[in-house]
C-alpha cells in the first residue's frame, strides 16, 4: 500500500495566546499587513510588542520589501513610535547582501540592480560594487540599425526586487548579463505577486520584475526572501536560536507562512493583511498555519480562562 | 529501432541541391518567420528579396507568420514595402492580428475595453476588429505616486488584458494590468507570444514578449492564453484564405520552440535557418527536443540549390 503523508492539520483559531507566548522564545513578525499598512500602524501593536518583550521574548522582523534597508526600516520604525533596532531587522535587500557574502562573492566582480535604494544601500554596506538601481530608470533605448547596449562584462550577479522605475533598459542590461556572463548569479530577492505598498489597495510586487527576467532569460532565479529560508538559517544561526522556539507571525500564507513550515517553527496568521478567512478556508489553500487570529494586538485580550 | 528499441529520433537533413528540388516539388506554400528570417531589425537579410522572387515565380504561395506583435499587418506590408519587397496585407499573419482575432471568434462583447500592454500594432488590429483598446505605447510615459492618498484607479470595463512585447514596459502599465486581471469579474489574460528574446536590431537580441509576459502572470498568479506560434490559432485563419493542405506547405523559421513546433503541430514540413537566433550547436545539443526536417545556413540558400 502506497505510504500516505497524514494531511496537515486545520488551522486553529488563537484561544489561549499565553499558551503559545509561553511555548517560544522568539517571535518572528512580518512587517506589511502585520506590523503597519503602508504608512499607518496597525492598532494595538506597540502595546502587543512592548508585553511581549517585558515577558523575556525575542523579537525579529522579517520583511521581503527590499526598498529600504535594515537602517531606513529602523527609522520607519522609530516614525510610528516603535522602539526596534536594526540589528533586529531582516529585509529582503539585506538577505541578498547577506547571501553574495555568504558564498563568498568576489570582491572584483559587480553586481547589478534592478531594484530600489534598500538594495543599492545593503550591497554597499557589505563592501560589494553595484551599477544600475533607481538610476537606470531614466535611461532610454532606441531600437535602431546599428545600435548596440554594452553591459560590463565584471557583473557577476544580478539582483532583481520590486522596482517602481522598471524598464526595458534594465531588463536587457541584466538579460545581457545573465546570459552572456560565465557564471553570473541571476538572485531574487522575492517573488511576492502583489503586496499593500499603500493601505488603500494591492500593487504589483517584487514577483513581477522577477516574472519578466525568468521569461527573457529563461532561468529561475535564487531567492533569498520568505519562504526561501535562508533569512530564518540567517538570523537562527546570529542570535544562537532553536528553530523550534519560534513563532513566525505573517499575514501571507505562500510566503511567511510557508517560510514558517520550512523552518518548522510554530505558524500564527494574522488576518489584518492580505489573507482573508475565506482565503485560509477556502478548498484551494493547501498552506495550514498552526494558529489564526485577527491581528496581533489579540495576544493581548486573549487571555486562558481562569477557572 | 534503435539497440534500446526506441524508435530513433528523426535527424534534421542539411538543405541540399538533392533534397530542395524535392521539398519544393512538394511543397505549394512556404509559411515564412520574419525576425531572423527575412530580416533582423530593420535590415533585410542577404539574398531574400532574390529568394522570394525566385519561389513566386515557382508558383509558390509565400505566407508571413510573425511572433512580433509591434505591428499591424498593415505597418507589416508597409515594412515589406519599405524593403524592396512586394508584400500584400492579407499574406502576412501577425500575433497582433491573431489577438484581435482570438477575441473575435470567442464573441467577445463590443462593450468591453481591451487593456494593451505592447505595441501600436495590437491596438490597430484591435480597432480594425472593431474593438476598443485602452494603453499601449502612450501609457509608457505615465508614471505612478506610491503616497497613502494616491489611489490608482482601472476601468472597470476592461475584459481583456493582451500583452506583447513591449519597450516602453514600467510599472504604471504592471500595475494596471493586474489590477484588471485580479480585481475584473472574468477578465481575459491573452498573450500575442512567449518568445524569451528575439532580433528587436540587427547587432543583438532584445527581451520578447515572454518577458513582459512572465512579469504579469507573476503577478496575477495567473497563465494566459497564447495565440501566437507555437499556437496553432493562427493556422486557422491561414486555411480559411488558402485551401492548401498543411502536409503540402513548409514552415521556415530560426526558433526552434516557436516557428518549427508551430509547423509541427500543423502538420507542415519544417526548415530551420541558422541566421537567427538559433545555432547548429543549439539544434545538436543534446538537450534539444526538437527536430526540423531540413535545416540550412539562409533562406537564400534556396537560390544556390535551385
Amino acid at each position: 500500500m502506497a505510504a500516505t503523508f497524514p494531511a496537515r492539520a486545520t488551522a486553529q483559531p488563537l484561544q489561549n495566546a499565553d499558551e503559545l507566548i509561553d511555548s517560544v522564545e522568539t517571535f518572528i513578525f512580518d512587517c506589511d499587513g502585520v506590523i503597519w499598512k503602508g504608512d499607518s500602524l496597525i492598532d494595538g501593536v506597540p502595546e502587543t510588542l512592548d508585553m511581549l518583550r517585558s515577558r523575556g521574548k525575542r523579537l525579529v522582523f522579517v520583511t521581503n520589501n527590499s526598498t529600504k534597508s535594515r537602517k531606513q526600516y529602523g527609522k520607519k520604525f522609530e516614525t510610528l513610535g516603535l522602539s526596534v533596532s536594526e540589528e533586529e531587522i531582516f529585509a529582503s535587500s539585506f538577505a541578498a547582501a547577506a547571501y553574495l557574502k555568504s558564498i563568498n562573492f568576489p570582491k572584483d566582480k559587480k553586481v547589478y540592480v534592478i531594484g530600489e535604494d534598500g538594495i543599492l544601500k545593503e550591497l554597499e554596506l557589505a563592501g560589494f560594487e553595484y551599477l544600475g538601481g533607481p538610476e537606470d530608470g531614466g535611461k532610454k533605448i532606441e531600437l535602431k540599425p546599428g545600435f548596440l547596449m554594452e553591459h560590463d562584462e565584471n557583473v557577476g550577479a544580478v539582483v532583481v526586487g520590486f522596482d517602481r522605475y522598471f524598464n526595458y533598459y534594465k531588463i536587457q542590461y541584466g538579460t545581457l548579463c545573465i546570459r552572456e556572463n560565465p557564471g553570473c548569479l541571476f538572485i531574487a530577492t522575492n517573488r511576492d505577486a502583489v503586496t499593500h505598498l499603500t493601505d488603500a489597495q494591492e500593487w504589483a510586487g517584487g514577483g513581477s520584475m522577477v516574472g519578466a527576467l525568468a521569461g527573457s532569460t529563461q532561468r529561475e532565479p535564487l531567492v533569498v526572501g520568505k519562504p526561501s529560508t535562508f533569512m530564518m538559517d540567517y538570523l537562527a544561526n546570529k542570535f544562537g536560536i532553536l528553530k523550534s522556539q519560534i513563532c513566525m507571525v505573517g499575514d501571507r500564507l505562500d510566503t511567511d507562512i510557508l517560510f514558517g513550515q520550512n523552518g518548522s517553527c510554530k505558524t500564527l496568521l494574522v488576518l489584518s493583511g492580505v489573507t482573508s478567512l475565506s482565503m485560509l478556508q477556502s478548498p484551494n489553500n493547501s498552506i495550514q498555519p498552526d494558529f489564526y487570529t485577527s491581528k496581533i494586538s489579540d495576544f493581548l485580550s486573549l487571555k486562558a480562562a481562569t477557572v | 529501432m534503435n539497440a534500446n528499441g526506441e524508435a530513433a529520433k528523426a535527424v534534421p537533413e542539411l538543405l541540399s541541391p538533392q533534397n530542395a528540388r524535392l521539398l519544393l516539388d512538394s511543397t505549394e506554400a512556404f509559411l515564412f518567420d520574419c525576425d531572423g528570417v527575412i530580416w533582423k531589425g530593420d535590415k533585410l537579410i542577404d539574398g531574400v528579396s532574390e529568394t522570394l522572387d525566385l519561389l513566386r515565380s515557382k508558383g509558390k504561395k509565400l505566407v508571413f507568420v510573425t511572433n512580433n506583435s509591434s505591428k499591424s499587418r498593415r505597418q507589416y506590408a508597409e515594412k515589406f514595402n519599405s524593403l524592396g519587397i512586394a508584400v500584400s496585407e492579407d499574406e502576412i499573419f501577425s500575433s497582433s492580428f491573431a489577438a484581435a482575432m482570438f477575441m473575435k471568434v470567442n464573441d467577445f462583447p463590443q462593450e468591453k475595453k481591451v487593456y494593451v500592454i505592447g505595441g501600436e500594432g495590437i491596438l490597430q488590429e484591435l480597432q480594425l476588429a472593431g474593438f476598443t483598446g485602452l494603453g499601449g505605447p502612450e501609457d509608457g510615459k505615465k508614471t505612478v505616486e506610491l503616497k497613502s492618498n494616491c489611489f490608482f484607479e482601472h476601468d472597470k470595463s476592461v475584459g481583456a488584458v493582451v500583452v506583447g512585447i513591449d519597450p516602453y514596459i514600467n510599472y504604471y502599465k504592471l500595475q494596471y494590468g493586474t489590477l484588471c486581471i485580479r480585481e475584473n469579474p472574468g477578465c481575459l489574460f491573452i498573450a500575442t507570444n512567449l518568445d524569451a528574446v528575439g532580433h528587436m536590431t540587427d547587432l543583438q537580441e532584445w527581451p520578447g514578449a515572454g518577458c513582459m509576459v512572465g512579469a504579469i502572470s507573476s503577478s496575477t498568479e495567473k497563465k494566459p492564453m497564447v495565440v501566437g506560434k507555437p499556437s496553432t490559432f493562427m493556422m486557422d485563419f491561414l486555411l480559411q484564405k488558402y485551401h492548401i493542405n498543411t502536409s503540402k506547405m513548409c514552415m521556415v523559421g530560426d526558433r526552434l520552440d516557436t516557428d518549427i513546433l508551430f509547423g509541427q503541430n500543423a502538420g507542415c514540413k519544417t526548415l530551420l535557418v541558422l541566421s537567427g537566433v538559433t545555432t547548429q550547436a543549439i539544434l545538436q545539443d543534446p538537450s534539444n527536443k526538437i527536430q526540423p526536417d531540413y535545416y540550412t545556413s539562409k533562406v537564400s540558400d534556396f537560390l544556390r540549390f535551385i
